[in-house]
């Protein structure tokens, strides 16, 4: 991994070129979050990991790469703060910019099959495709998915329930739908039905995409 | 101060069973049996009635157990004693106010793990209990094995396995009653529970369940027990504890009643552990397979189909028709009201008393007649279908299978129910929309039932009218309606506040109903409709023979009439049919059945007026049961909605079909 600085400039090149903005020294500079982007970027340019031209700063095929991994990172960490932990913004995403900067490629590939390998992040902006998204479309599971996404018969260990309502959490605890039960899925339509031991129990799809499950069979 | 806070303080205020008598208290989930030990244990008639500051309904028998009087009090089914529903809240207040001398725990053999839940949460309010092991032969047909001693060493209470459904096991309850005992299973949560615990406890004043149970709820957000605390803390203590709770809670990000019915069930899970044998056996008996079909995606819809055409044969034709019919007409219309009549004309020869006891708008000719004669046989024959299904088992599934269908218009698969007794009486129907569980699709489904859904009296006038001219009739009356509903519903469930309610339902399994248990049940709830219905239709009886006395009723003709007559071009003698039919719906559609005859209306008028009467306002006992569920501010907004939009779909059905030329 780059160091931070260099990650920062990465993040911001990246970020201009999307918004097709030009990617001048000067911008570069004012939205990179570092206290002198423009000696970073300099000696960035003059070690040849950026390229300038005609006062506009370019990725080198490699460095770009790079980049990638990064803005991977940081999308990834504001799904999984959002939608999982219900995270909001600003929290959100100053929470993300932390994250890219620790996450490994491993971590970071558990992440993405954990959320299913989403392809935008809550901002809308798509998210770089890593090596675990194409292994999905072969063979590689997700290994928690929502009890939404599961097949009737699928049976799996309940990991995390997330949901902004309380109420809803504290009914399906005394039901028994707590993290670390096991459940099976009978059928999806016209209600989710899930078994919990033998305690047999009809929720809305709603719900059932708050389950996070892992499949066990 | 609100009125839901001055119900609250009520509920704090004294016992609401005689003192005298000891209480055994029955506590264990929805459908594990308990109303059937119930049954056992008292075997006579118990009293019905709501707790008080509540719409939840309480059984309760005074018997003899062991040559002692005793009181037995059935609960409501409840998933865990930290209250997370009115009916897990009355259980829980009774535990805590009413001084039980001995609690026994009922939990289905084959769901030890939330059976468990519970008698831990009564281990640790430090409340005397035993436990029975119910419906035993199920688990053993599943493979399941518990062993009794052992459970019953581990937790420290008698534990006692029963098959309430043949009587087996009752004897040795009832000898073992007496030997309720606390029990001990410590269970220690997370350090930041516990720190919380530490901090509330001395807070608490004594009560009859531990102080720890207590601030366990307090840490849960139990809001239901401020009133109770603040009848003995002052405003200084509760802040304190409310501000103690918020900084535990922030610590966590899921709601600490959560947490802690996830400590509880792993607890449980490792006493499961100890004690239970489970050999996987896949057997399918006729009840699963009936349980599995009726939700399969593809036969479920014939299955739902065919159960409810047999209960609108049997409350709607043999109900409403076949029994109400003799009722009104040979009970009442040969015996009844000409006895009463004469007896009242000659023992009160008063013209204003012969009138409102026998007259037009008598309360014996009409309240009367029309609570008994037509409306008990409707919500007889209801209840009895009801509480079959209920006992089935087959009542949540209907709900299930409804769900998706329901959500589209805002609501969820419960509100199918009080849509259904709708079309036995509107009345009855508001009233049970207390089943369902939000605020939201209790207003919604009220302003459906007073709006769209026309009751079986009234269905039978308006299908022997439309009959009378075309079946396509029929089809322009009814599309029109299940528009309006349709569109109402989905209108309205959008505009109104709140998030669209929950679907979270258990499903028990199919089971054989009782009859002893089916006919229990719809006796209490005649006895229900009795004390809260009928009062209704005679004080709305009472209200139209002083609105008639005082010539109100010719006033209101005359204003509304240009109405008539103007938009929906009808003759003005239809404005009567409108004005009766606020009194007896069913009254007002004969009115316009007599125009008809009398061939005073043409096709398109008999449809446009029909459509416009169904939707028009509801009856009068409907509208008092609105004010008193919903109260004065909500009726009030649903009265101004209806009464334009049933006008303006009036006028538009009668635009269209005119222009259109629509022949019938």
């Amino acid at each position: 991994m780059e160091d931070r600085e260099t990650e920062e400039v990465f993040e911001a090149l990246w970020t201009l070129q999307e918004n097709g903005t030009p990617p001048t020294i000067e911008n570069l500079s004012r939205i990179a979050h570092l206290e002198n982007p423009s000696e970073v970027i300099i000696k960035l340019v003059e070690n040849g990991t950026l390229k300038e031209k005609e006062g506009k700063v370019f990725f080198t095929p490699e460095s770009e790469k790079k980049a990638a991994e990064i803005i991977r990172r940081h999308r990834l960490a504001e799904v999984l703060l959002h939608e999982v932990l219900a995270i909001e913004s600003p929290q959100m995403e100053s929470n993300a910019c932390e994250f890219e900067h620790v996450l490994s490629p491993q971590v970071t590939d558990s992440v993405c099959t954990f959320l299913g390998h989403p392809p935008y992040c809550p901002h809308g902006k798509p998210i770089p495709r890593g090596s675990c998204c194409s292994k999905f479309q072969v063979k590689l599971k997700p290994l928690v998915t929502r009890l939404s996404d599961f097949q009737p018969g699928d049976e799996g260990k309940i990991r995390y329930i997330a949901t902004r309502v309380h109420p809803r959490m504290g009914r399906l605890s005394s039901l028994g739908v707590v993290p670390g039960s096991m459940v099976k899925l009978r059928q999806k339509r016209p209600s989710f039905i899930v078994e919990i031991g033998h305690t047999i129990i009809a929720i809305d799809q709603d719900i059932a995409s708050n389950i996070f499950v892992q499949k066990t069979s | 101060m609100p009125a839901h806070h001055r119900r609250r303080r009520r509920r704090f205020r004294g016992r609401s069973f005689p003192a005298s008598l000891p209480r055994f208290v029955l506590v264990g989930n929805p459908n594990v049996g308990k109303s059937v030990i119930f049954n056992l244990l008292t075997r006579r008639y118990a009293s019905v009635s709501n707790y008080p500051g509540t719409t939840v309904e309480l059984a309760s028998a005074r018997t003899t157990l062991n040559r002692q009087p005793a009181l037995i009090v059935d609960t409501p089914g409840v998933n865990s004693l930290i209250p997370m529903s009115e009916e897990e809240m009355v259980t829980r207040d009774i535990l805590l106010l009413e001084d039980p001398r001995a609690i026994i725990l009922v939990i289905d053999s084959k769901n030890l793990r939330r059976g468990l839940l519970i008698a831990l949460q009564l281990a640790e309010m430090g409340l005397p209990f035993l436990i029975d092991l119910n419906m035993e032969d199920e688990a053993k047909s599943l493979g399941m094995k518990v062993n009794v001693s052992k459970l019953s060493e581990l937790l420290g209470v008698k534990v006692v396995p029963t098959v309430s459904t043949h009587k087996k096991g009752i004897k040795d309850l009832t000898d073992l009653i007496p030997q309720s005992s606390h029990a001990s299973y410590p269970i220690s949560y997370r350090p930041e529970i516990e720190e919380g615990i530490a901090q509330l406890a001395p807070l608490i004043k004594s009560s009859r369940i531990n102080k720890r149970a207590i601030a366990l709820m307090l840490l849960a957000g139990d809001r239901s027990l401020i009133p109770w605390l603040s009848f003995q803390l002052s405003r200084e203590a509760i802040e304190q504890i409310d501000n103690i709770r918020s900084r535990i809670e922030a610590k966590f990000h899921q709601p600490i009643s959560s947490l802690i019915n996830q400590q509880l069930l792993q607890v449980a899970d490792e006493i499961i552990h100890k004690v239970q044998k489970e050999q996987k056996r896949e057997r399918r008996n006729w009840q699963e397979v009936v349980g599995r079909l009726s939700l399969h995606p593809l036969w479920g819809i014939p299955i739902l189909l065919f159960v409810l055409f047999l209960v609108y044969q049997f409350v709607g034709k043999f109900g409403a028709g076949t029994t109400a019919t003799f009722m009104e007409n040979v009970v009442f219309g040969k015996y009844i009201n000409p006895w009463v009549t004469e007896g009242v004309k000659y023992l009160l020869p008063v013209k204003f008393i012969q009138e409102l006891i026998v007259g037009e708008y008598g309360l014996v000719t009409m309240a009367l007649t029309y609570s008994f004669a037509i409306i008990l046989p409707i919500v007889t024959y209801f209840f009895l279908a009801f509480a079959l299904l209920e006992d089935s088992g087959y009542l949540p599934r209907l709900s299930a299978m409804l769900n998706s269908p329901f959500k589209i218009i805002g609501l969820t698969g419960k509100a199918v129910l009080p849509l259904m007794l709708g079309l036995g009486c509107c009345t009855m129907a508001t009233l049970s929309a207390r089943i369902l569980d939000s605020k939201k699709e209790r207003i919604l489904v009220t302003l459906l039932l007073a709006l769209s859904i026309p009751c079986s009296a009234q269905m039978a006038v308006i299908l022997a009218l439309l009959a009378g001219i075309s079946f396509k009739a029929t089809l322009w009356w009814g599309g029109t309606i299940i528009a309006v509903l349709i569109g109402t519903s989905f209108a309205s469930s959008r505009l109104l506040p709140g998030a669209s309610p929950d679907f979270i339902m258990e499903l028990p399994p199919i089971r054989r109903p009782q009859l002893s248990n089916i006919l229990l049940k719809t006796g209490s709830r005649i006895m229900w409709y009795l004390k809260e219905a009928v009062p209704l239709f005679i004080l709305g009886t009472l209200v139209l023979f002083v609105l008639d006395k005082f010539n109100v009723l010719s006033y209101l003709e005359k204003v509304a009439s240009p109405v008539i007559t103007q938009f929906l071009d009808l003759p003005s003698r239809a404005t009567q049919a409108f004005i009766v039919g606020f009194l007896r719906r069913d009254y007002g559609v004969a009115g316009l059945y007599m125009l008809a005859k009398q061939g005073q209306l043409s096709g398109i008028q008999i449809v446009v007026s029909v459509t416009t009467l169904t939707l028009f306002v509801p009856c009068i006992a409907n509208l008092f049961v609105m004010l008193k569920e919903r109260g004065w501010k909500v009726t009030s907004l649903m009265l101004a909605f209806i009464i334009p939009v049933s006008l303006l779909i009036g006028g538009l059905l009668n635009f269209i079909l005119r222009i259109f030329a629509v022949q019938f």
